[in-house]
């Protein structure tokens, strides 16, 4: 009689099993559509450096203190403050690039920044792989319209 | 209703019609409506071969909570007329050491073997290509012909795994006939006839289909039918992670498409053969009997479907032994049983 017992606890454990898989089967698919949807991204989150822009003045908040160029561990930033006819340095910036090719995401300057609200940014835009390496560096203008673009 | 049989009988007569004002002979238009009829059946077995790949991409990924195909066409129903102009298009190898005439025959061979068992299967009131007397005998005749062509893939490709899965093929097709040749012998038993026709009118109503007399034979058959399409639990000749793909390894392009088409209209058959001969066939209320026989052989399907996302593969001597030790003798119980009773 023992192959009797074998025999239904094996039909027993089939069915079990068939059970288990046909409730998956009627519950709803949990794969993200990515490109259609994205997951809506954490409030915190560190992507891409952007400048950002004073919304009254519609200047950039930058006071081209060189904090963030000083404190940035894998010297991704250069900045160069303007000068006018003497020489003398002005409360903003000529030249702002940042490499995001070597940029390491760690936000120091963001932190490191005096400007009330942060004038230098890690917005959450993380889709931004390009074909040539040259490209990676952002230029003023780039990093103005992608803090324009991420309140 | 959407009665099929009376427009392919209006459509029989209209050429019939046709051919006798043009002056031809009879035998032109038998061998003329024959071709028609092969035609229709390709085209049919074409679309359900496309058909259910996409549905059982779709069922499993529904299976493993996924979506499956999604881009292509709504749901992804344009994957598979662009999977199929893909495989025309792709460059059909051979081999440098294969036996090229056996390498070249074997997809043929499963691909006419396929088709040819469709001759038996009434898809409605009706609607049969030739109701032969002997028409289950037939079709378990002629379905044995994919051994052949199996081995001689295998054979063949001169591949250590393709010949693997050749040998392990044929071990497990024959091995498993047996039990389903005597399951389908207790339908026969009760029926007292091979027609498939016949099969069918016997279980006119629900209460009469066979399944309810036969319920071990209807087991023994899908059990049985599962290991003779080579598919999960019992596919072993194709295990992938053992064999990289079995007796079709070395095979690509249309070659390999005949393989793959002729996998699924033998999942459609073995469901047909166990709609009609245990569920009642194209009986059913108010729709068309094709609808009746459409939809019972789409759920046999979809169950051996669900087999195939639930059950791991089980080992080569687990499966003789289950074959040999197990299955066989239930089948020659229920034989014996329904011997005795009915």
């Amino acid at each position: 009689m023992n192959i009797v017992r074998t025999t239904l606890d094996g039909i027993y454990n089939l069915l079990l099993g068939m059970w288990t898989t046909v409730k998956y089967l009627f519950s709803h698919a949990i794969t993200l559509q990515y490109p259609k949807e994205r997951w809506p991204m954490p409030e915190r989150s560190r992507g891409v450096v952007a400048l950002m822009t004073d919304e009254k003045t519609g200047k950039l908040k930058c006071i081209a203190c060189e904090m963030c160029v000083r404190t940035c561990p894998t010297a991704a930033i250069t900045m160069e403050p303007e000068t006018d006819e003497t020489g003398k340095k002005q409360r903003y910036p000529r030249v702002f690039e940042v490499d995001e090719g070597i940029c390491i995401f760690c936000g120091l300057c963001e932190e490191v920044c005096p400007v009330k609200e942060k004038a230098i940014k890690m917005v959450n835009l993380y889709e931004f792989s390009v074909y040539a390496k040259k490209e990676l560096i952002y230029d003023m203008e780039k990093l103005t319209r992608i803090g324009k673009g991420f309140k | 209703m959407l009665e099929l049989e009376r427009l392919f009988r209006a459509v029989y007569l209209w050429l019939e019609k046709i051919f006798g004002n043009l002056g031809i002979p009879h035998v032109w238009f038998d061998l003329f409506t024959m071709l028609l009829v092969a035609g229709v059946i390709l085209a049919v077995m074409s679309i359900a071969a496309m058909f259910l790949v996409w549905w059982e991409r779709k069922i499993g990924a529904h299976f493993q909570v996924r979506f499956g195909p999604m881009r292509t066409g709504w749901h992804g129903w344009l994957q598979l007329p662009a999977d199929g102009i893909k495989l025309i298009l792709k460059e059909d190898t051979t081999p440098a050491a294969a036996d090229k005439p056996v390498f070249l025959i074997a997809p043929i061979i499963i691909f006419v073997a396929s088709l040819l068992a469709y001759v038996c299967l009434p898809f409605g009131k009706g609607l049969i290509v030739r109701d032969l007397n002997i028409g289950i005998l037939y079709i378990l005749a002629v379905t044995t012909f994919t051994v052949v062509s199996i081995l001689m893939a295998g054979w063949g490709s001169n591949n250590k795994y393709s010949l693997l899965g050749g040998f392990r093929s044929a071990a497990q097709i024959i091995s498993y006939e047996v039990p389903l040749t005597l399951s389908v012998l207790g339908v026969v038993l009760l029926t007292q006839s091979l027609s498939m026709v016949k099969i069918v009118s016997a279980q006119e109503h629900v209460w009469t289909w066979n399944i309810w007399k036969q319920p071990l034979g209807f087991l023994i058959y899908l059990t049985a039918a599962v290991a003779e399409v080579n598919r999960t639990p019992f596919d072993i000749p194709e295990a992938e992670q053992e064999l990289v793909a079995g007796y079709n390894i070395e095979y690509s392009g249309m070659k390999w498409a005949m393989f793959f088409f002729a996998e699924y209209t033998n999942l459609v058959l073995v469901c047909g053969v166990a709609a009609t001969l245990f569920l009642g066939g194209w009986n059913g209320p108010i729709l068309p009997s094709w609808v009746w026989f459409l939809g019972k052989t789409l759920f046999l399907i979809w169950v051996v479907m669900w087999f195939r996302w639930t059950f791991p593969r089980v080992r080569v001597d687990q499966l003789m032994s289950f074959g040999w030790k197990f299955l066989l003798p239930l089948a020659f119980l229920n034989l014996i049983l329904t011997g005795l009773f009915a």
